[in-house]
């Protein structure tokens, strides 16, 4: 997120400079950028950006890494025996004798 | 003169229990893990999570007759455990929710625009090999405020679209939408802000997350 007059620099990347209003403004963009959701000019226009800003290109590429994370992060399952006491439990609370 | 006592004939309120005991059944086997799943991303606590399903599917069952089948199954029981977790946490009387504000989560230093966990050359599989990390994705998520992790468990983590994450929790797409990405951010910045080592030797594995757009 830094001014369009950035050069890039593998080396030394640019501290992080453009004012608080256009990072807002970027910032705001991203989960629709990588959701393949914005209109092609908005996309042309922060590909731009994000192509003379490595910090920038580096937030979306961590964003995009937690979004992959949690879409992959594993979730623990009930034993067969936890299911047949829940259902035993559930069906007896909604037929109370 | 007595009259015979009639055969004992099934009722149609019992014929009605018995339809609504085999749907449940089929109901329940179909949904019990999904449903556990999404219970235990929402509240963390296995305990807390099998009550969280046991009152969706009392719920789910007092209710059947009520359910038009213009949603999906899965969608309608969803609303119906989101429901019955707000109702538990109002009970347990929690923080109250607070607002995430984009200006929050613009990095201020140099370290803030990558993540600190070892994920770079593996895929998201291989990273979450490493328990750490999944403890600490487990958390950044458990700290989110209740109703940005609402949506962000639904739309990232149980795969629903915005549109039917929208219908869950009675929100147009504009806004499911802001919520999502106000808490991806907060999990990312929570994910920068942890220094996780490698657990294990790096894999050969895909590249993590290369290409996109």
């Amino acid at each position: 997120m830094a001014k369009r007059t950035t050069t890039r620099s593998v080396q030394q990347k640019p501290a992080h400079r453009h004012g608080k209003g256009r990072c807002v403004a970027i910032l705001k963009k991203l989960s629709a950028y990588i959701d393949d959701e914005l209109p092609g000019t908005l996309c042309e226009e922060l590909r731009k950006h994000l192509g003379a800003c490595p910090n920038c290109e580096e937030f979306v590429a961590s964003l995009r890494q937690t979004v992959a994370l949690c879409q992959h992060q594993p979730a623990p399952a009930l034993s067969q025996a936890e299911r047949a006491r829940m259902r035993n439990d559930i069906l007896r609370a909604a037929r109370p004798r | 003169m007595k009259t015979p006592a009639p055969a004992k004939q099934p009722t149609p309120a019992s014929r009605n229990e018995a339809r609504t005991a085999a749907s449940f059944d089929t109901l329940y086997r179909d949904h019990v893990d999904q449903m556990y799943r999404f219970a235990t991303r929402l509240c963390g606590e296995p305990e807390v999570a099998k009550d969280l399903v046991q009152e969706t599917f009392l719920n789910a069952y007092r209710g059947y007759q009520t359910f038009r089948g213009d949603a999906q199954v899965s969608t309608w029981l969803y609303a119906i455990a989101a429901r019955a977790c707000s109702r538990m946490r109002r009970k347990r009387k929690g923080a109250p929710d607070r607002e995430l504000s984009l200006e929050e989560f613009i990095p201020t230093s140099e370290g803030e625009f990558r993540l600190q966990i070892p994920v770079d050359g593996l895929s998201p599989e291989e990273a979450l090999q490493n328990k750490e990390l999944r403890q600490v994705l487990d958390r950044a998520i458990a700290k989110l405020p209740k109703k940005y992790r609402m949506v962000l468990v639904l739309r990232d983590m149980e795969g629903l679209s915005a549109k039917e994450v929208g219908s869950v929790v009675g929100l147009n797409e504009r806004a499911v939408k802001s919520r999502l990405h106000r808490a991806r951010l907060f999990v990312r910045r929570e994910l920068s802000a942890q220094g996780i080592a490698a657990s294990e030797p790096s894999h050969n594995g895909h590249p993590f997350m290369q290409g996109g757009r």
